[in-house]
């Protein structure tokens, strides 16, 4: 197989010059796009803090941009989600939502954050839709569809879903255990990337396993896959990272990982097809996470968040076929 | 309206001074009987910590089958560990309900989580005993049926049961957390689940009981026994808001069905309430009947839910 050779068109979108949010505080993390006849509208989560503790809850705001992806024409005017309720699995923010264009209904798997005491956070993965072409999300329930289960003890988020050969596929992550650096240390998380099907988006059946060997070792943290077909080929672009010292290590931050298939099942990795998207001294040169691959007007494209987290906001690389 | 008997407290926990993970409360009692005994598994707990919060295990007690007010030896250690970093029941493993199948004895449990917003949350887990239930080994490090749209938090109170070649397992699951007095405070309902398998779970996705006494009205312990053509759901109930004492706590309730979907719940019935004094004069709660040697019993928990420990009662006549 030919190197994949990415273009890249750099930081399309800053939250700084176009705030989503009147206190907020940055970050446009996780872009998702859904394509409309005339514009694209990319959906990211965005931070505010918490009212009493100052912590920060994930928001999921929006830009509109035009269709050559270099004009932003419109943003959100408010959060697409409104906040949940007490003790719910998405009360402290939701980060990434991910958007489905299906039978004429906009669907969104939102994966929730809910704070812990022994460990900072557990997530779980919900069901959003649209009833206004993508302007609001009601919560199918104040539950989850996907949360813990017998093997996929926590953390299980970061869906993203295609609908294709008669069924939705989600992929997706689940943790695999904390760990502590150091006694002293508070525990760091590792998580895998699986996969799911469902007749109805509601219901699904997990494979349960981890289907993206490790590079890194057992304690490789892989997450965000986002899955494009080509040709009958399946594309998956993820992100993955060491689990400890992975805010600040050099060379231990995330950096994006490649997989294909041909059956949906088994995947073959390679790392090496995201080597054109290197950069040095640039917005994405210390870290690149938060892939999401789509197509628009026969081109495909790459979103993805740069160095710490995305707090700059987004870029965009184009792959050149 | 049935009539219960009260046959007495059956032991209590502050005068077991040998196991250091029982020091206060014997909670949610469920039996496994055997020739010569009855293996009542509860639920204790370990002195507090220094902020005054508890972790909980579940143990068993044997008692005599010929009087079961004679103690015949307690768990040695607690029937499952405490979960790791970020599991579900990294702090509590608490209440458990088993069941024989085969050679093996199954339980399931609730597990316990510390969550920031509110004080907790609870996800039901399952384990599997080879040694007739005297220890257990987890299934998984995660639940064993999953939150789901309206079932969003707190389920617990696993109840497990098997009636017409068919697993269910009755629960409970939170409906919501209300602020009360500057503390969150879970509302949570009956549930049920069916099963062909003990492994695959099918929700009915339905409240089984009505509730009576207010909207936000609490209820547990969902016990279904079988007699008479009839499954006959005796289960406890309180107030939304201040009930850890008499005024607003836990009391029994009852309810009959022909096919366990459909309930009718009629508290009247029930035949067991606080007493004018004593262990259980605050409140009742978390019944679990059982049949031996031809009586039924009631198993439940007094004051401060059970922190003094659970009694028997025995029915006079039948469930019908």
């Amino acid at each position: 197989m030919l190197t994949l050779n990415w273009r890249k068109h750099g930081l399309i979108y800053s939250p700084s010059q176009f705030p989503p949010l009147a206190n907020g505080v940055g970050f446009a993390q996780s872009p998702q796009a859904l394509v409309f006849d005339d514009f694209v509208r990319i959906y990211f989560s965005t931070r505010e803090r918490e009212e009493n503790s100052a912590k920060f809850i994930s928001r999921v705001c929006y830009v509109d941009m035009d269709k050559s992806l270099r004009e932003v024409l419109r943003i959100s005017p408010e959060p697409v989600i409104a906040p949940a309720e007490l003790g719910t699995f998405d009360e402290h923010g939701i980060f990434p939502c991910n958007v489905l264009r299906h039978e004429g209904k906009i669907m969104a798997w939102t994966t929730g954050w809910n704070r812990r005491v022994s460990v900072s956070v557990d997530t779980a993965i919900g069901l959003a839709l649209s009833a206004d072409n993508g302007e609001h999300f009601t919560r199918f329930g104040t539950g989850p569809v996907m949360g813990p289960s017998l093997h996929e003890p926590h953390l299980v988020g970061d869906a993203f879903v295609i609908h294709t050969r008669e069924r939705f596929h989600m992929w997706y992550i689940f943790g695999t255990g904390w760990k502590k650096r150091t006694p002293d240390s508070a525990p760091d998380r590792i998580y895998k990337i699986a996969h799911a099907v469902s007749i109805d988006g509601i219901n699904w059946q997990r494979d349960g396993r981890q289907i993206i060997p490790s590079v890194l070792g057992d304690d490789e943290c892989q997450a965000l896959p986002t899955v494009i077909e080509i040709n009958g080929r399946y594309h998956m672009v993820f992100c993955f990272r060491e689990c400890f010292d992975f805010r600040t290590g050099q060379g231990r931050g995330y950096r994006l990982g490649y997989a294909w298939s041909d059956d949906l099942h088994h995947w073959h990795r390679d790392d090496s097809q995201m080597s054109s998207l290197a950069s040095v001294d640039d917005w994405d040169s210390e870290m690149q996470c938060y892939p999401h691959l789509f197509r628009c007007d026969e081109k495909v494209y790459l979103l993805y968040n740069g160095n710490a987290f995305g707090k700059a906001g987004f870029g965009l690389a184009e792959w050149v076929i | 309206m049935f009539t219960w008997k009260k046959l007495g407290k059956v032991f209590t926990p502050q005068e077991v001074t040998h196991l250091p993970w029982l020091r206060e409360f014997a909670q949610a009692p469920a039996t496994l009987i055997f020739d010569d005994f009855v293996r009542v598994y509860f639920s204790c707990r370990p002195p507090a910590d220094e902020q005054g919060k508890y972790v909980s295990y579940s143990a068993w007690v044997d008692l005599a089958r010929h009087d079961l007010f004679q103690v015949l030896r307690f768990a040695r250690e607690p029937i499952l560990p405490l979960g790791g970093y970020g599991e579900f029941d990294e702090f509590g493993t608490y209440p458990v309900s088993v069941m024989r199948d085969n050679d093996v004895v199954k339980a399931w449990y609730a597990g316990w989580t510390r969550c920031e917003s509110v004080p907790f949350n609870v996800a039901i887990g399952m384990a599997v005993s080879h040694d007739q239930g005297e220890t257990f080994v987890k299934a998984g490090p995660g639940p064993a049926i999953g939150y789901s749209p309206d079932e969003p938090f707190v389920m617990s109170g696993p109840k497990i049961r098997r009636f017409n070649n068919q697993w269910q397992l009755f629960y409970i699951a939170g409906r919501k957390w209300k602020w009360v007095d500057g503390r969150a405070e879970p509302v949570y309902k009956i549930r049920m689940a069916t099963s062909e398998d003990g492994i695959n779970w099918t929700k009915l996705n339905k409240d089984l009981i009505p509730s009576r006494i207010e909207e936000d009205e609490a209820q547990a312990s969902p016990d279904v026994f079988y007699a008479n053509g009839k499954y006959h759901m005796f289960f406890c109930y309180r107030y939304s808001a201040h009930y850890r004492g008499k005024q607003n706590g836990y009391r029994i309730g009852y309810a009959w069905s022909l096919d366990m979907i459909s309930w009718h719940r009629d508290d009247s019935k029930a035949g067991i309430d606080v007493s004018a004094s004593g262990w259980d004069a605050e409140m009742i709660s978390y019944p679990h009947v059982f049949e031996l040697d031809g009586k039924i019993y009631m198993a439940y928990l007094g004051d401060q839910v059970g922190r003094y420990g659970f009694g028997l009662a025995q029915l006079e006549g039948t469930l019908c």
